[in-house]
């Protein structure tokens, strides 16, 4: 575990994946809760638009993830809205647009395949001086404004339409939750990837929710299973050499496993 | 009990409501005032849910006006002096992550201010409300373990917690069993006696609660106001609302509609 550690590209790992499971967790709950698991999914393949656009024009892809990813989950919100269509079949429109978009701009400038593997599915070597800063900065407001709305999110998650008779601006804090999602889903590209994030943010919830706990609780039992999960998934890819985010992501699967064992009726 | 009540908190002026070019409601003028204790009845798909709706500003009127302490809908900013329990109050999903408490605590959250913690007033706000719904001993029992009559308590401490003036109940009973219905009724008129507030609820079963209600509303399509809600459940209007042959019994044990 020193030895690990030792490596400077090993501390910038973990410290960005401690981030992000910690965000994704928290995000995670009142996602799951709001029954709006697939947008992480979605938002991903948006997110990927991005790293495709950016490496085509040589910008920084974390960056320009972010903004499209944000852009995605604002049109996501708006189509949910503005027009009488179903909520995962928007999902599911967007995420295959973004996918075939983000294809089509790969393919035009071929050689970038190998660093957009890196992207499909995490690695902790390619995470850079510069994206801990981007995921430093981000990460952080994201953090933030997660917790100062936490019961206004909570609520709505609860009861959508009560919430808005007693007051609370619905249709603004459900903008801000998915933008907030939009940039925890970007920052996790490197070290996840793009196709495994939505687990780390559907999983640990639903693993915490076998226990039946109150929310406080729920959520501090997602947020441990995602940062072990990282830990013990980011240690076992350093030593076997395995791709990070599937790996963290197996390790996320037999928390889950386990806690539905448990708790069997 | 007499009607003597300043102005109104709801003011419903002409109010249309229609989908499709099909009327839903049409030519709905009422007024709620203080105090009152008005149940609101009329057949399924009679337009009892949508007219809670669109004085809750969940949807918006095809035509007429609706004034909330007096004042437009659009401007109306002070939602949490109306307290709304939902239809489905006692069907929680039995999976979802709350104690009693945490949803009792929601109540809250509109009265409290960005970045600041949780207040005394809060605590004392939430403690109140679930002790006059005499549910304390379950604050921390999950809701998805409570009986169709304890959510249905929490559901209403909730509505309780921000000290509304008004508390409006679409049928709430439904899914509880006839002691908890009855036992909900008791509550319901000593909030408005005791406390002094306003209660609305639709319901179907209105011959247990005659003996209280202030006043009547019938909805089917259109509104026909009782203000003698004794004399209105043996009128004709009664077989006009329901298109059949109907009249209801003043029973506390035999409540019932044919």
């Amino acid at each position: 575990m020193i030895e690990m550690l030792s490596y400077e590209f090993m501390q910038r790992a973990f410290f960005a994946g401690i981030l992000i499971a910690i965000l994704a967790s928290v995000s995670g709950t009142f996602v799951v809760l709001k029954r709006y698991s697939m947008i992480s999914e979605t938002l991903a393949h948006s997110a990927l638009v991005g790293v495709a656009v950016a490496l085509v024009a040589g910008y920084n892809p974390l960056w320009v993830a972010v903004i499209v990813s944000v852009l995605s989950a604002w049109l996501i919100e708006y189509l949910r809205s503005a027009f009488a269509l179903y909520s995962d079949a928007i999902l599911a429109i967007l995420l295959s647009g973004s996918l075939a978009v983000a294809v089509i701009i790969v393919s035009v400038g071929g050689e970038f395949n190998n660093s957009l593997f890196a992207y499909l599915f995490g690695s902790i070597l390619s995470v850079s001086g510069e994206d801990i800063v981007t995921i430093f900065i981000f990460g952080f407001i994201a953090l933030f404004l997660l917790l100062v709305f936490s019961k206004e999110f909570y609520f709505i998650a609860y009861d959508e339409e009560v919430a808005k008779t007693s007051g609370l601006r619905v249709k603004l804090l459900n903008y801000l939750l998915v933008t907030i999602v939009a940039i925890i889903v970007a920052l996790s590209i490197r070290i996840i990837g793009t196709l495994l994030i939505g687990a780390l943010m559907v999983i640990p919830t639903v693993a915490a929710l076998q226990y039946r706990v109150g929310f406080l609780r729920t959520s501090l039992l997602s947020l441990t299973f995602a940062v072990i999960s990282v830990i013990v998934g980011m240690t076992l890819s350093f030593y076997f050499s395995l791709p990070s985010g599937a790996t963290i992501v197996l390790c996320v699967l037999s928390v889950f496993v386990l806690s539905l064992f448990i708790n069997k009726k | 009990m007499s009607i003597a009540f300043k102005s109104p908190i709801f003011d419903v002026k002409n109010l249309n409501f229609s989908v499709g070019g099909q009327d839903i409601l049409a030519h709905i003028s009422l007024e709620i005032f203080h105090g009152e204790y008005i149940a609101i009845i009329g057949p399924n798909g009679g337009g009892k849910t949508t007219l809670i709706r669109l004085l809750l500003g969940l949807e918006k009127p095809t035509n007429g006006t609706i004034k909330i302490f007096g004042k437009d809908l659009k401007h109306f900013k002070e939602w949490n002096k109306i307290g709304f329990v939902p239809q489905r109050a006692a069907q929680v999903d039995q999976n979802f992550p709350a104690t009693a408490l945490d949803i009792v605590k929601m109540g809250r959250t509109s009265k409290r201010k960005i970045f600041s913690s949780e207040t005394k007033e809060d605590i004392q706000a939430v403690d109140d409300a679930m002790a006059k719904m005499d549910i304390s001993n379950l604050k921390d029992k999950m809701v998805g373990t409570l009986s169709g009559g304890q959510r249905q308590r929490v559901m209403i401490a909730r509505a309780l917690a921000s000290n509304p003036e008004i508390l409006i109940l679409d049928e709430p009973n439904t899914g509880v069993d006839i002691v908890s219905q009855q036992n909900f009724y008791k509550l319901l008129s000593k909030l408005n006696k005791e406390e002094n507030i306003t209660i609305v609820f639709i319901t179907h079963d209105i011959g247990v609660i005659a003996d209280d209600i202030v006043r009547l509303f019938t909805i089917n399509q259109k509104a026909i106001v009782c203000n003698d809600p004794k004399a209105a459940l043996s009128c004709e209007d009664m077989s006009e609302l329901y298109g059949i042959s109907a009249h209801l019994v003043h029973n506390h044990k035999h409540e019932h509609s044919s």
